[in-house]
């Protein structure tokens, strides 16, 4: 036996070296440590799902905590149908639309701050001379404006964009998370993106 | 509907500058931990809610509920028929119950006076006992008649005596 053999089986045992179905096996059986590496295997994605949708990290915080919690209590119902990583999103997307329905009306941006990159983005850079030659914007403006312009959307047409455009989902994967034939998600998107289009005038000109 | 004739290009373009929006550095250090240790803590004050329960078991009662909650005339219309159900129920049931006694009405006038039949008709609730002291029983019981008993035979002063718990009384 190699010694990559050997460390490979040392770490199939632990639950950093365990594929997700094993991960999920164990974690139906109550093992928390399985479950904290599942946890930690989409915390980002699903942080960053329900952020976009808020606009608000601390909203985002909660839901998502609150989204694992629920996936695990649930797990037990969890047939194996779909990937987990598919059933775990769902529950966070209902959880989120959930929340956004009983906050109708009720938004209050609490955004996170850009990271170093964004200022060194050469196709955004390029956009903004471009669109708006005119104007000196600043980046936190912008992103205000696309805080604000996403949360003109319905909560179905915000998902579609932000788990598509924003997150690079493809359609098959959103029309299984959103529970919606891949024609309502092509849709959504399409007349998402006009009005986005509309809301964001001064800088998403139609070419 | 092609997405390179629906010139959303930009539009793209600038959504994708919502990647660069990212938490505090550090943050997801400990957001497992916090996970895990709230799932202990539900785990140790007796787990889930009702609510949680049928959020998770059927969540479609919560969307129904989400419904009332956006929509206030929904409620008007979901209690104008649950009220209308509720009537046409108690409606049929009166129905139901007239057509029974009707057709019970019919099968005791066409039976005849000696069948087993009549004497399965219930008779009325003798409130006072007898002279001997047994208390009148309700159907099939037709009449009042000393029974066979393990220890006795019918007659043999094996009658019941109602009994008297009032105080220096045996």
């Amino acid at each position: 036996m190699t010694m990559s053999e050997t460390a490979s089986i040392q770490d199939s045992n632990t639950p950093g070296g365990m594929l997700e179905p094993d991960l999920v096996k164990r974690a139906r059986k109550g093992d928390l440590d399985a479950y904290d590496e599942l946890v930690k295997r989409y915390q980002e994605r699903i942080y960053a799902t329900v952020y976009h949708m808020t606009s608000n990290h601390e909203d985002a915080n909660d839901i998502a905590q609150e989204a694992f919690i629920k996936a695990f209590q649930a797990l037990k119902s969890f047939r194996g149908g779909s990937s987990f990583y598919t059933w775990l999103y769902r529950i966070a997307v209902n959880k989120t639309i959930n929340f956004l329905k009983q906050r109708r009306n009720k938004n209050h941006f609490s955004l996170n701050d850009l990271d170093f990159n964004a200022e060194h983005d050469p196709d955004l850079v390029a956009l903004i001379s471009d669109k708006t030659p005119h104007r000196e914007i600043g980046l936190t403006e912008l992103q205000k404006k696309l805080n604000e312009a996403l949360m003109q959307l319905s909560e179905p047409h915000r998902m579609v964009v932000v788990l598509h455009d924003v997150q690079g989902q493809s359609h098959e994967e959103i029309a299984e998370i959103m529970d919606c034939n891949i024609g309502t998600v092509r849709s959504r998107l399409f007349y998402a993106r006009q009005q986005l289009q509309g809301y964001l005038a001064e800088y998403a000109k139609p070419a | 509907m092609n997405e390179k004739q629906d010139n959303f290009e930009d539009l793209k373009q600038l959504l994708k500058f919502k990647r660069h929006e990212i938490p505090p550095p550090g943050y997801f250090n400990n957001f497992s931990d916090q996970v895990v240790s709230r799932i202990r803590a539900g785990e140790a004050g007796g787990g889930r809610t009702i609510m949680d329960r049928i959020e998770s078991e059927a969540p479609w009662v919560i969307n129904f509920l989400h419904i009332f909650e956006t929509r206030p005339g929904v409620i008007g219309a979901f209690a104008t028929i649950v009220c209308l159900l509720l009537v046409s129920v108690v409606v049929f049931s009166e129905r139901a119950d007239q057509a029974a006694r009707a057709q019970l009405a019919i099968s005791e006038a066409t039976t005849p006076v000696g069948s087993p039949m009549a004497s399965m008709t219930a008779p009325a609730l003798v409130a006072a006992s007898d002279s001997t002291g047994i208390v009148a029983s309700t159907n099939p019981v037709t009449s009042l008649q000393p029974v066979a008993t393990l220890f006795g035979q019918p007659g043999s002063s094996t009658l019941f005596q109602q009994a008297n718990f009032a105080p220096g009384s045996h």
